[in-house]
């Protein structure tokens, strides 16, 4: 059994504390009494997944096994996350290919003859023949692709259905060839409580006609928090529970698999990462001043090399199986107990290390949208029931923020950034004004078509996903930011943590409680 | 915004700063609780007691640590006789008020003995970082002890008497807080009882004086300090490890009372069973400290212009 997390109060004796910052990583020094908040250790990972897989498989929670459900004839879809999970990617075997191995032996022991595969990536770019390989295994990439695996087309109109409405007017459209198959066999990687559930069908298999009505500055504005899927507290969860309800309603049978995994994030010789800085041995502290070091004096198309070729040694802690409420159930549980911190509290400033990945900038560039969308999109919304810190509160942020993008990836982030953002921050208007063009633009539509490009709507999104954060803290200072890059986004950069303390204080006062929340590995501070 | 990039000598100054090398590594109060014991891994120490470390260790003792000793107080050794005809291994047990004490007695061993004793030494202290568990395994032969007790505490030391090695043990189990002899471990008395081995009590008279506890180097003045080696107890049949240990006791006061008085009156005073105790006073703890830090008289001839 692994230590829970647990908050630790910085004291004399406290070293230095490691901090991500993009690339990089450095060890930073906090004022005394800053609170650092710890994820648990690694539960004990499943040694026979296979088995596990199998187990769940035959025994699933609410729902017939799998096998009873595989009848010759029937028209059978497996849909999968796509590469934004997990992160960093997993090492091989990818938990993913493990269950649609299981799954397809079931099917083709049971006469299943007509079969698809099809990567969830929604409204993200297509995933390329290597990373699906990588992702499914090269058994299963061997017999299926390119006729039956493919990546879902989100633009592809003449292979889209148009369900309906929900009861709250939320427009339905699925991949056609889901809504028509007898089964659907979702299988996911739930990295944080945000994913899985009743979100994977409808962002991962849908349209932005029905991706809009969930994806918006409205519902983004009121999903507090995005980590806590309780009916009520996500808009955005509720949303995605109401179209998935409306699909199911409409005769789509799902059985969900979902998996969670550990804490396992870095590899050797990052290992050093993983662990608590006052136990790390005189290796970690070698292997912290190698790394560091190696990681400096790289160029930075070598540096990015590095960190993008890392894969995790994840271990899997847990298979459900069977309808996605009971399953969901169960993974919830299973994260909670993986990543859920119990803080008193919150603070008047909030400090992030926002670490060299997020989940659109895979084997890809961190872009300064990207930056906005991690640190107040995803991190700064790792908690349940309040915000680690106050309202009107600083949020300091530690990341180069380079002035990069990846041309075939995000194109209209590109535009986004030089257009857009250069008129307004604010996500309403932002909305209201830029919105419809970017996401009908035909050029980006053939681009997310043919290319490897993201939607043209996907940067309002990632703009929309700090949404909350914006309108509730009273600043966002990023440490070694650089600053028109920032100054474009609204936010002030600083070249120290200290000059950042001291940009905070205007907002926050001259001696102000301070939460670092480190990570990764991932956590969720559960904040009383 | 040009960025600087810290120099490796910095980084490695503040990680150095950040972990305390070269000192007891710290646990943050808070992190306590969710800290678990640090791995129980011994230093090797075996490589200390080849020859090649044993010449290594003459040198250091003989010119380096004897000098230094003998220069910043005064010794006097007694009765090193009472090693002559003695069979090794045997436990050498001592009063333990000061750091000086264990270099004391290996430089005051006398050579051949010295050449096959292994010093015990808590292992929570002196075998936590890994220059002061190699400079306690080159200077004096130490191999690490755990304070706890039991099976674990002594396995080493069996194995080293198995091999023909003497140990040092200091039955207090560490340094006296006010310069009295405080209440004895079994675990040294067991020891002895469990490998039918004699032990040898050595008086320390005037190391709390010279250097207690929290001082790092001698007063000055060169403070006199006198060693007391004592005949070899032998265990007897069917003793136990509390007469045993009582024994050592009485052995120990009888070389202070002879340090106090003379041979013959300590002779006389264990006949009728009335040797001081060595637990000092009773009383305030600062009438303790304050008794048993008392400066020890110098012998020797008087001045001659007196």
């Amino acid at each position: 059994m692994g230590r829970p997390g647990f908050v630790l109060e910085v004291d004399e004796r406290t070293p230095p504390l490691l901090v991500h910052e993009g690339e990089a990583f450095r060890l930073q020094k906090f004022p005394l009494g800053t609170r650092v908040i710890y994820p648990p250790d690694s539960l004990p990972a499943i040694k026979n997944v296979r088995g596990a897989i199998r187990h769940a498989l035959a025994n699933p929670c609410d729902s017939e096994p799998l096998a009873e459900l595989l009848k010759p004839g029937m028209k059978l879809t497996i849909a999968f996350d796509d590469l934004s999970l997990p992160l960093p990617t997993m090492k091989s075997p990818d938990v993913r290919q493990l269950i649609l191995e299981e799954v397809i032996e079931l099917a083709a022991r049971k006469g299943v003859e007509d079969l698809k595969l099809f990567a969830a990536n929604g409204l993200h770019r297509r995933m390329t023949a290597d990373e699906l390989e990588h992702t499914v295994g090269e058994r299963v990439f061997r017999s299926f692709y390119p006729k039956d695996l493919a990546n879902h087309d989100a633009e592809d109109h003449d292979n889209l259905a148009y369900v309906g409405k929900t009861d709250k007017g939320e427009d339905v459209e699925i991949n056609k060839r889901v809504a028509e198959s007898d089964l659907l066999v979702y299988a996911n990687i739930n990295l944080t409580t945000m994913d899985g559930g009743h979100k994977s069908v409808p962002t991962g298999l849908t349209s932005y006609r029905s991706i809009r009505s969930h994806h918006n500055v409205h519902t983004l504005l009121h999903s507090r928090s995005v980590m806590d899927p309780r009916p009520g507290r996500s808009a955005l969860h509720d949303s995605c529970a109401r179209i998935d309800k409306a699909l199911k309603d409409n005769g789509l049978r799902v059985f969900t698999i979902e998996t969670t995994l550990d804490n396992e994030i870095f590899p050797n010789p990052f290992g050093f990462m993983n662990k608590r800085e006052w136990e790390w041995s005189v290796k970690d502290q070698a292997a912290y001043l190698a790394a560091k070091k190696v990681n400096d004096m790289s160029p930075s198309k070598a540096r990015h090399q590095i960190w993008m070729r890392i894969r995790s040694p994840y271990g899997v802690t847990g298979v459900n199986a069977g309808s996605t409420d009971a399953v969901h159930e169960r993974t919830l549980a299973r994260l909670h107990e993986q990543q859920l911190v119990e803080v008193n509290g919150q603070s008047d400033v909030l400090v992030i290390g926002v670490p060299f990945i997020g989940p659109y900038d895979v084997n890809s560039i961190m872009n300064p949208i990207l930056v906005h969308c991690l640190g107040l999109g995803y991190l700064f919304n790792m908690y349940r029931n309040k915000p680690i810190v106050r309202p009107g509160g600083v949020v300091i942020l530690f990341h180069p923020v380079p002035w990069e993008f990846h041309q075939v990836h995000h194109p209209s982030y590109v535009d986004f950034f030089e257009e857009v953002l250069a008129e307004s921050t604010d996500p309403a208007t932002i909305e209201a004004r830029w919105e419809q063009r970017y996401a009908t633009d035909p050029w980006y539509i053939h681009l997310y078509r043919n290319s490897y490009a993201y939607h043209g709507v996907h940067p309002f999104y990632m703009w929309y996903w700090g949404a909350y954060a914006l309108d509730y803290v009273g600043g966002v200072i990023i440490v070694g930011g650089d600053p028109k890059a920032c100054a474009r986004m609204g936010y002030r950069a600083a070249s120290s943590f200290r000059d950042a303390l001291e940009m905070a204080g205007e907002t926050v006062g001259r001696s102000p409680s301070i939460s670092y929340l480190h990570l990764p590995p991932f956590e969720i501070a559960d904040v009383r | 915004m040009a960025k600087k990039k810290p120099k490796l000598a910095d980084e490695i100054r503040e990680v150095a700063k950040g972990w305390r090398w070269g000192h007891r590594p710290v646990v943050p109060r808070s992190a306590q609780p969710h800290t678990p014991p640090p791995e129980r891994w011994s230093f090797p120490t075996d490589w200390a007691r080849t020859e090649a470390a044993g010449a290594v260790r003459d040198i250091v003792l003989d010119l380096g640590l004897r000098p230094i000793i003998w220069n910043e107080t005064s010794p006097e050794v007694f009765g090193r006789d009472n090693l002559d005809g003695v069979k090794a291994p045997v436990m050498f047990i001592a009063n333990h008020t000061s750091h000086l004490d264990a270099s004391i007695i290996m430089t005051t061993l006398p050579k051949k003995w010295r050449d096959k004793t292994a010093t015990a030494a808590a292992k929570d202290y002196f075998f936590d970082v890994w220059w002061r568990s190699a400079f306690t395994a080159l200077v004096y032969a130490g191999f690490p002890v755990e304070r706890g007790g039991g099976e674990r505490a002594t396995h080493k030391a069996k194995e080293l008497i198995r091999d023909g090695w003497s140990i040092v043990v200091f039955p207090e189990g560490t340094r006296s807080p006010d310069g009295w002899v405080q209440r004895f471990r079994h675990g040294a008395a067991r020891l002895a009882l469990d490998m039918d081995m004699p032990v040898v009590p050595i008086a320390i008279v005037g190391a709390y004086a010279a250097m207690p506890r929290g001082r790092g180097w001698p007063k000055p003045g060169r403070p006199p300090i006198r060693v007391y080696y004592g005949r070899p107890l032998h265990p007897r049949e069917g003793e136990s490890h509390q007469e045993l240990s009582l024994r050592m006791q009485h052995a120990l006061a009888e070389l202070f009372d002879e340090d106090r008085t003379s041979w013959w009156e300590a002779q006389q005073r264990a006949a009728r069973n009335e040797t001081p105790k060595l637990t000092g006073p009773s009383g305030p703890q600062w009438l303790r400290t304050w008794e048993g830090s008392r400066p020890i008289q110098r012998r020797g001839k008087p001045p001659a212009w007196k």
